[in-house]
Order: C-alpha cells, then structure tokens, then sequence
C-alpha cells in the first residue's frame, strides 16, 4: 500500500473529485438516473427513485469529505463499499447479457462493460489505499494489527 | 477495533447525512412520488410533452393503418428473428452512440410507434427520450412490446421473410 503523504493526497483530490464530478452530473436529473437504475432490472420503480436521489448525494458528500480531508476513512469506506457494489453490478448485469447505459456519469455514461471494471478497479484501488493508510492518529491498518498483536500476546 | 467502529460510524453518518440533503433538495418530487407518479415509468410529461404510452389496440391501429413509423429498440438478434411488420430496427439507445442517420432524417412532427421484449423491458423507453432530445414530438411507447403483440397473434416478419 502507498503510504508516502503527497501520493495520498493526490489519490485524495483525483477520487474524490471524480466522485462529486460523478454525484454532480446526476443530482441534477435523479429521474434519468432512477431510469438507469431501473434499466438494470434488478430493482423496481421505488427503490430505483429512492436509489436515484439519495446515491449522488452520498458520491458528492464521500468525495467531498476525502477532499476536504475530514473523516477520510469514513469517506473512503464509503467510495470502496460504492464501488465494489459497482463492479459487482456489472459482472452481474454482464453475466445476464444486458445491454445497459453504466450510469456512472450522468448523459456521459457508457456501455456497462469491461472497460467500466477496469476503471472502478482502478479507483477501488485509490480507495483501498487511502482506507488503509492515511497515516498518523487515522491509520486503520496500523490500529488493526497493533490491536490484533495485542491480543496474541 | 475502536478504530474500525469510528470509521463505520463516519460512514454511517455520511449516508445518513445523504439521505436528509437529498431528502431536502427533492422534496417536491418525493411529494410527487407519494401521490404516485413514476410507478409506471421516470417519464414526467412536462420534460417529455411528446412522449405518451400507448395499449396494444392503440400500436394495431397505426401499424395498420401506415400512420406511424415503428421502430423496435430490442437487439439485432432478437429484431431478425421476429418483429412488427415494416418495423425498424434501433437497438442501441446508449447515450454515447449517435442515432442511426436514417431515423434522425424521418420528419420530426410524423409519429412514431417504439417498443422492445415488452414485461420489464425498458429500453423503448430509453429510446424514446432520445428521439424526444433529437426534436421528435409524437413518440408513442408500446409498454407491452414484442410480448404482446406475438400473445395476440398479430402479424409478423423476421429476416427471411413474414412468419
């Protein structure tokens, strides 16, 4: 895991700007967005418009959070959750040979796709990072293992 | 593992705080949904005047009588191995590929009929917002689709001629 501070912070900046670009081009239109949902047939109609309004949200105010540096874990525990649930989604819809708009950026969207994986892994990675190793009083890897030592002892 | 629960916590509280901004800033649409709007479709007739669904008789009488144009947004495999008489296939209706030249040069004031599998299918729909963004302003959906219409044993074609 990266652990030099400058990196973090541009893995900062870079994800978390792409997840209130991502909030941002949706919470405009959250009907469009309802429809992409609903497009996935996975849902119905009211947890695709309860999914629609509340989901760019929580992409605007994760990724703002992760900017602004305040509970950057929590933020980042948040974008991870967030993409994995999108990669698996994609797998999914895939897997059942859906033709679908990813939703991912609003009338910028693309096919769901391989290409859709390949960026949500690359940002999952970002994310797992910061997770992981955002250093000092907030290292969630440190605490963990120092925690888990204690116990062997 | 104090740590990992004040990090749980943060993210609790980031999506609870979703839910009340979200909460706020859609509220009118929220109101319009609890008295039952969008239970069929996300279609809100003021963003689409243009744009109305349509019964099965209704999609007979316009196929029949050469009314409307009919446009079948269900994928190339399905569209060749049966479809609504005359109908024209459009089966992307992805926002990032443009629309087949053929149907952006139809006139935008004619009618058009769009359907796809029917059921669940949602990707008539898709399509008709598109057409609605490119000018079209009579865009009938066919909710019951392909479905339907072979259920009711109306006509049909596929690629090596009528059924």
């Amino acid at each position: 895991m990266v652990r030099n501070k400058t990196v973090l912070l541009v893995f900062r900046l870079v994800l978390g700007g792409l997840f209130v670009y991502a909030g941002a081009v949706k919470v405009g239109d959250p009907l469009d967005f309802a429809q992409d949902i609903r497009n996935y047939r996975l849902v119905g109609q009211s947890l695709s418009f309860i999914a629609a309004i509340v989901l760019p949200w929580l992409e605007i105010l994760a990724g703002s959070f992760l900017i602004a540096g305040l509970w950057r874990q929590g933020a980042a525990l948040v974008i991870t959750g967030l993409l994995v649930f999108f990669i698996v989604l994609t797998l999914v819809t895939m897997a059942r040979g859906l033709d679908v708009d990813c939703g991912c950026f609003g009338s910028l969207s693309r096919k769901s796709g391989w290409s859709v994986i390949i960026e949500d892994l690359a940002m999952l990675y970002l994310g797992l990072c910061l997770l992981f190793a955002t250093g000092g009083r907030s290292d969630l890897a440190k605490r963990v293992l120092s925690a888990k030592s204690q116990r062997a002892e | 593992m104090s740590d990992a629960g004040r990090v749980l916590r943060q993210a609790l509280a980031l999506g609870a705080l979703s839910l009340v901004l979200a909460a706020a800033v859609h509220l009118p649409l929220i109101k319009s949904f609890a008295r039952g709007e969008f239970r069929e479709s996300f279609f809100r007739a003021a963003d689409y005047p243009g744009v109305r669904l349509i019964t099965l008789e209704e999609t007979e009488d316009l196929w029949a009588s050469g009314a409307a144009v009919v446009l079948d947004a269900r994928a190339a495999g399905l569209f060749g191995e049966g479809r609504v008489p005359g109908a024209r296939n459009v089966p992307s209706a992805g926002r990032e590929e443009a629309l087949p030249e053929e149907v952006l040069a139809l006139p935008k004031d004619g009618t058009l009929v769009v359907y796809c599998e029917g059921g669940d299918c949602q990707s008539s729909l898709a399509l008709a917002r598109r057409l609605h963004d490119e000018g079209f302003r009579d865009i009938r959906v066919f909710g019951g689709g392909w479905a339907d219409w072979t259920k009711a044993g109306l006509p049909s074609e596929k690629d090596d001629g009528p059924e």
